[in-house]
């Protein structure tokens, strides 16, 4: 895949530093050479694993093993199935142990029909496990002010979600999203609902550091390729946001009648 | 006396009498949020040409949801004792059946027959309460299960809130209970005595369970019994109310046909497999993040056909005898007939040509320890 490759456009969390700004989840596959196949495609460096799919012996079905012959990927076990803070921190007290990565990406969902993110529970997982030094990365609905308390508890990154997980609603919750882009001091990885890696370009340019994608691959015609196509989205729109992007509208047309006449330019 | 059915189950509402044409079936799969009159619609003789499309967009939406997946699951039967009268069952108490409970040595036994073919998830089943296999008895195979699998799940017979609070305790996080049929003059006629006759009692038993702090609670009709377009409304009315009062916990679906059983119960309605697999498609149209489930009583090209068509979540290599993994017990004489007998590598292998990837665990016994308060 195309890269930038020069370091000079990097991003860094949990002191740890990426050149791919495109994250993977590794659930929906239809099997592991699949989903491996998918995550070299995606040119990912972090990749999330559930750890209800993780088995304390290895066997067909388990994710972990075949991440692990990959190498060069961050693993980032996920809490998911975990319905308050509580299930959350020994899910991810259990994952450091078997998958041997600091990095947890807290996902709490109580409700495992539509899977919205618990902000309470959340925040209180994130709080105790940012303490115990993970490198937390919490899963959470897009809030700018539950960002900022996710920020200061010492979490490592922010993961807004598009729209619901497996929604395939893309960036429903943008005008959110801008404002926690605006304010954050740490990555922000829109984390959910995109549907198409068009809707991947639009997170970038509008300035997330990087986005997560899983049913969007795993649920598509050919997942291989599709990851592929998500990475050159990636890159596209990351190089867009940074080259600047042409303001919204003519900005400069004159109306018939003007405004500021009555604006004299003289001191008082 | 027969109840009457409580407001927010009723589905006369939705039910007009007016039998849906092409046109209603049409508005109802162009509808964004589809519901009980919707899916009556779905379910008429109307939409029967509609079976392609149906299909196609059950598939498409199960698999936005679930991936190319299917969970596993084993039952495990732990005792054939019961005191009701139900006219279809094998196990109801007139049945000239021999009876017998699972010993805990036994129960052993077969969970770690079961672990051994690869389940990490298990559902234990037995009849109604009795001094044979009541809820110590069942408590404490919870408990054994809970040892040895991720994922514990029981279909027995109604409990108070403190019982499956107990048992939640122990490690069941599953509770699946059919109402068999949600007509209650039906329901009477068929449910001929025992403690199983009583309709309430059954029908707020899920409730209870959620309420208990179950993670997952089954439901489902058996159908053939009743008016199946009344029962299907029912099904998905009973699901809502679930989920409306009970929020953190989840709705799967099962969809039993009545087979042949012991006694030669024939069913009042025939149902098809037709009209089986457009049910499936209907309710997966209709809760596109349900979980929705096939046992093996359906044979197994039907199964391997709805494997990701819906389904997203089957049993394998099922026994439904007490005793039935350890071969010592004949595989006749069970709570219903096994159709589909492959063993579990077979089953596994027939997914993975279909493109789906058997998912043994899909769970972690560390939630459940944290909710008992757990270690470290």
């Amino acid at each position: 895949m195309e890269r930038q490759g020069n370091g000079q456009d990097d991003w860094i969390v949990g002191g740890r530093r990426f050149s791919s700004r495109l994250l993977m989840g590794t659930g929906k596959f239809q099997d592991s050479e699949t989903m491996v196949g998918a995550v070299l495609a995606s040119g990912a460096q972090i990749v999330t694993v559930a750890l209800r799919r993780v088995g304390r012996v290895s066997r067909e079905d388990d994710m972990l093993g075949p991440l692990h012959r990959l190498g060069g990927i961050t693993l980032m076990p996920n809490t998911s199935g975990a319905r308050n803070a509580a299930e959350a921190v020994r899910a991810a007290r259990l994952g450091r142990e078997l998958g041997g990565s600091p990095f947890v990406k807290v996902e709490i969902h109580p409700n495992p029909h539509h899977l919205m993110p618990d902000p309470i529970e959340t925040f209180e997982a994130a709080r105790v496990l940012a303490a115990e030094g993970f490198v937390v990365m919490p899963y959470m609905p897009a809030d700018p002010v539950l960002a900022r308390r996710l920020e200061d508890v010492g979490c490592a990154s922010l993961m807004p979600l598009g729209s619901a997980i497996g929604s395939g609603g893309g960036l429903a919750t943008a005008e959110m999203l801008r404002l926690i882009i605006r304010d954050a001091r740490i990555p922000v990885i829109v984390d959910a609902g995109l549907r198409s890696p068009s809707e991947a370009a639009a997170a970038l340019e509008m300035g997330c550091d990087a986005v997560l994608v899983n049913s969007a691959v795993a649920a598509s015609g050919d997942p291989i390729a599709m990851a592929a196509a998500f990475a050159q989205a990636v890159v596209a729109g990351r190089n867009a946001h940074r080259a600047g992007i042409m303001p919204r509208g003519g900005g400069t047309a004159l109306a018939t009648s003007p405004l500021t006449e009555f604006i004299s330019g003289e001191g008082t | 006396m027969t109840p009457q059915l409580p407001a927010w189950l009723d589905p006369s509402p939705w039910l007009d009498g007016r039998e849906p044409t092409a046109v209603d079936v049409e508005r109802a799969l162009g509808c964004d949020e589809p519901g009980p009159r919707e899916l009556a619609a779905m379910l008429s003789p109307a939409a029967h040409p509609f079976m392609e499309v149906m299909a196609q967009r059950a598939r498409a939406l199960t698999r936005r949801r679930f991936g190319r997946t299917i969970s596993l699951y084993a039952p495990l039967y732990l005792s054939n004792h019961c005191t009701n009268g139900c006219v279809y069952c094998g196990f109801a108490s007139d049945r000239a059946q021999p009876r017998r409970r699972l010993e805990p040595s036994e129960v052993e036994k077969e969970l770690a027959m079961l672990k051994e073919m690869g389940f990490e998830e298990v559902l234990l089943l037995t009849g109604e309460r009795t001094s044979h296999a009541g809820f110590d008895y069942l408590l404490e195979c919870v408990s054994m299960a809970a040892r040895r699998f991720h994922g514990v799940g029981i279909e027995a017979f109604p409990m108070t809130t403190r019982e499956y609070a107990l048992l939640a305790e122990a490690g069941c996080s599953g509770v699946t209970l059919y109402q068999e049929t949600y007509d209650p003059r039906q329901y009477d006629r068929l449910h001929r005595w025992g403690p199983k006759r009583d309709y309430l009692d059954r029908l707020y038993a899920p409730a209870r369970a959620m309420e208990a702090g179950m993670r997952t609670v089954g439901l489902g009709v058996l159908l053939g019994l009743s008016d199946l377009v009344f029962d299907a409304v029912c099904l998905l009315r009973h699901a809502a109310h679930l989920q409306r009062i009970h929020w953190k916990s989840g709705i799967t679906l099962s969809f039993p046909r009545l087979r042949p059983q012991a006694g030669n119960f024939a069913a009042p309605i025939t149902v098809d497999e037709a009209w089986l697999a457009r049910f499936v498609f209907a309710v997966r149209i209709v809760l596109p993040d349900v979980p929705l489930l096939l046992s093996t009583r359906e044979r197994p090209e039907f199964r391997d056909g709805m494997a990701g068509l819906g389904i997203s979540k089957m049993s394998a290599g099922s026994r439904t005898t007490v005793g039935g993994y350890d071969g010592a017990e004949p595989s006749t004489g069970g709570q219903f007939q096994v159709c589909d007998e492959r063993g579990v590598p077979e089953f596994c292998a027939m997914l993975r040509s279909r493109g789906l990837q058997p998912v043994f665990k899909n769970w972690d016994s560390v939630f459940r320890e944290a909710e008992a308060g757990g270690h470290g």
